[in-house]
């Protein structure tokens, strides 16, 4: 039993290192710095080898601290008026009930089991038995000390601070039994990431059970809960009977797995067919243009869906949100003058909305799925002049394509100014307008340059460059921490009117400059 | 005209994937390029293609004494795995290469008399290419890249999962568009090799080297290029 334990920590840790150490491998600078033999130091993997050591300790712990501070304690806080002790059972009974059922640990398919069961012919059984035993003991011992902590902090007697761990864990080894039980009957294994309708509907009506009813009034009885408790401890025993007398693990793991493979596919995969299916078939689609721009409006007409049906949308929200506003001016004019202030102040939140509206990354996506994958592997396609000439074709529709919301919320916003009071400086007006369509314009220069420098896809459309994923990441903080910023909007327009244009200049220098040469399949 | 490449090498980290490949193709054959698993062709086509840089060496063509580099459009590449465009029908592609290219293509033809040159239906050729099979993807991407007139054509495992009709097909298409350009033909198929190829070329670690057919039967060919092959992989 050890041994077996041994050995599946042993994999779960040469699995998890490796994935590391291939992250690092995948970061430049870095990965000139890392050797080739990178996997055979030594050194490495036994640093690594104690970080992953930490961290199962912490994930022991730190799951259910959370757990407890933020659904139990925490969302507790919200009902006043209602005694600590019996809420918190109530809330903790409902979330063990649905614990038991979406998160089993023994019916989630996960790599490191399919590599063990299937790739290293492990036995099922004491693999599935040694590492559902470990899990199980993992939730008694990480909820003992915060059971103490929080519910003994309720006045929940002593005995029961211990019997609750028992409690959940028995609650999970009862309905584990019993999809078991079923497996055996049906032969159809239950797969805890891919729930049905009725484990959803049954998820929301206990969370609106464990939430909802104390918001009502109606609170379990102390003892109730307690009892139900004690009850699944007594069902969690009598469940581990059917645990260990099965005998089908193999059987159960491998239609696990080979729904796994489904979901993983290769996330690449699951893209790719996503992507392709974003593809109208409407075959009345077609273009009189010649050449590029007929290749380009071919591609823009038949990705109707992501690109300007998309952005239509959101033009349409944007309106509605700019009259919504209107109309609280009209209805309840004391709030002008507030909203008024927050115009002045606010533009650099209007960062992180553009940022999210653009439709900069799906477009690129999609051009490289659909299109470039394959137009890139024919050396016409890769001529500098003809790379050159497609990405002016493409730059333009991409900021035309994200204009229309941009022009809706920048026209909207400098309206919105003027009905709730207007300013003494009329240029606030243009630049508001001006740094909104900007930012737009920003995104889409963005996301394409980016795309023609780095061109991040290998031929088999996964996403190969970590340098690329840094500076999606953070192009996302900055914009994050934009809304963070509050400056007078007259200042920071015109700083962002600037720096749009610069930053357009720049880019377009930079890809003319490299994007002939960058513009390829990733190898 | 002559292909030649010169002390052409190419390394990963510390692998030596091509040390010193210096080779002269001649125009009007149809050579086969063999090698084990992993003894790096598609590297070497990679190479000629520019899509990777190699460390050092250079290749160029030789027409009547006279050195020219290679330009990008005398490379025609197909790959093993058919990469076609598929929001475009085969109609709308062929298009649009033929308008991209229409300076460099001489005497181009009716797109309806280029489909049928390569035997796709004429109820398939305003489909899109996404619902596209195998084979007539392949037969796209060779269409695309012969009516360019590449004078070089490299082929990687083209026909390997082809049906047999398809293959059989797309290996006429080949032997009739020899005259005048080299082909270069990857394969792990030594039959194939044997039934298309005028030359047969070894590359095994990081060499190019002719094997030489004077005399032989095919059979004692084959042994020949078996023999070889094994025993350099046990210097």
């Amino acid at each position: 039993m050890i041994k077996t334990l041994r050995l599946s920590f042993a994999l779960k840790n040469t699995y998890r290192v490796n994935s590391i150490l291939y992250g690092l491998k995948q970061v430049p600078l870095i990965k000139k710095l890392l050797p080739d033999r990178l996997y055979q130091v030594q050194g490495l993997k036994i640093f690594a080898n104690i970080l992953t050591v930490i961290w199962e300790i912490i994930s022991v712990f730190l799951g259910k601290f959370l757990y407890f501070l933020i659904m139990i304690a925490g969302a507790a806080l919200l009902y006043k008026n209602k005694e600590a002790d019996g809420l918190y059972l109530h809330v903790m009974l409902f979330l063990t009930v649905i614990g038991a059922y979406a998160n089993t640990s023994l019916f989630n398919p996960t790599r490191d089991k399919y590599y063990a069961i299937t790739l290293m012919r492990m036995d099922a059984r004491k693999f599935t038995l040694v590492n559902y035993g470990y899990s199980i003991l993992k939730v008694i011992v990480g909820f003992l000390p915060f059971s103490f902590f929080f519910l003994g902090g309720a006045k929940i007697p002593a005995a029961f601070c211990v019997l609750i761990p028992f409690g959940v864990a028995g609650s999970k080894a009862a309905t584990a039994a019993i999809s078991l039980w079923r497996f055996e009957r049906r032969g159809i294994a239950f797969n805890e990431n891919r729930l049905g309708k009725f484990a959803w509907l049954a998820m929301g009506l206990l969370l609106a059970a464990a939430y909802g009813l104390p918001a009502v009034g109606a609170v379990l009885p102390k003892t109730v809960s307690m009892a139900v408790f004690l009850l699944f401890f007594a069902a969690g025993m009598a469940g581990i009977r059917k645990i260990v007398t099965f005998s089908d693990y193999r059987e159960m793991n491998r239609q696990l797995f080979s729904q796994m493979m489904v979901q993983m596919d290769d996330a690449a995969k699951i893209s790719q067919k996503q992507t392709r299916k974003i593809i109208s078939a409407d075959l009345s689609i077609t273009s009189r243009k010649k050449g590029f721009e007929y290749l380009n409006e071919l591609f823009v007409r038949r990705h109707q869906q992501i690109l300007w049906k998309s952005s239509q949308k959101t033009a349409v929200v944007c309106l509605f949100v700019v009259l919504g506003f209107l109309l609280a001016f009209f209805v309840r004019p004391e709030i002008k003058e507030r909203i008024n202030e927050l115009l002045l102040t606010f533009l650099p939140y209007f960062v992180f909305i553009m940022y999210a509206i653009n439709r900069g990354t799906g477009f690129t996506r999609a051009l490289f799925i659909n299109c470039d994958h394959s137009l890139l592997t024919y050396s016409f396609y890769k001529q500098p002049a003809m790379v050159l000439r497609l990405f002016r074709i493409r730059l333009r529709e991409i900021i035309k394509v994200n204009l229309l919301p941009a022009v809706v919320t920048g026209a909207g916003l400098a309206l919105l100014l003027y009905a709730s009071g207007g300013t003494d400086n009329p240029l606030n007006y243009a630049v508001i307008f001006v740094s909104i369509l900007c930012m737009s314009m920003f995104f889409s220069v963005h996301y394409l340059t980016i795309y023609y420098l780095m061109q991040p896809y290998n031929a088999g459309t996964e996403m190969k460059s970590a340098a690329y994923q840094l500076v999606l990441w953070a192009t996302y903080m900055v914009c994050f921490f934009m809304m963070k910023l509050r400056m007078d909007t007259l200042t920071f327009g015109i700083m962002c009117i600037v720096f749009c244009v610069l930053y357009c200049i720049l880019a377009c220098i930079l890809i003319y400059r490299f994007a002939p040469k960058t513009f390829r399949i990733r190898s | 005209m002559e292909f030649l490449i010169e002390h052409l090498s190419k390394h990963f980290e510390k692998k030596e994937v091509l040390k010193d490949i210096t080779f002269t193709f001649e125009s009007g054959k149809i050579y086969g390029l063999l090698g084990r698993n992993g003894a790096g062709k598609t590297t070497l086509f990679n190479c000629l293609n520019r899509d990777i840089k190699s460390d050092g060496g250079r290749f160029y063509f030789m027409e009547e004494k006279t050195v020219r580099e290679v330009k990008a459009e005398d490379v025609g590449y197909v790959l093993s795995t058919p990469t076609v465009p598929e929001f475009l029908t085969g109609r709308e592609f062929l298009k649009f290469f033929l308008e991209i290219n229409s300076e460099s293509i001489r005497d181009s033809r009716s797109l309806d008399e280029y489909f049928s040159y390569v035997n796709i239906e004429p109820e398939d050729r305003d489909k899109l290419m996404k619902d596209y099979s195998h084979g007539m993807k392949n037969k796209m991407q060779m269409l695309i890249n012969i009516i360019a007139r590449p004078n070089l054509l490299l082929l990687d495992e083209p026909l390997t999962s082809l049906d047999v009709v398809v293959a059989e097909e797309m290996k006429q298409l080949l032997r009739s568009l020899k005259k005048d350009r080299i082909i270069i033909f990857s394969t792990h198929i030594l039959d194939l090799a044997l039934d298309l190829c005028d030359e047969i070329v070894l590359l095994n670690h990081g060499v190019l080297e002719r094997v030489d057919k004077s005399n032989l039967g095919s059979h004692e060919f084959k042994d020949k290029i078996i023999s070889a092959l094994r025993e350099e992989n046990h210097d």
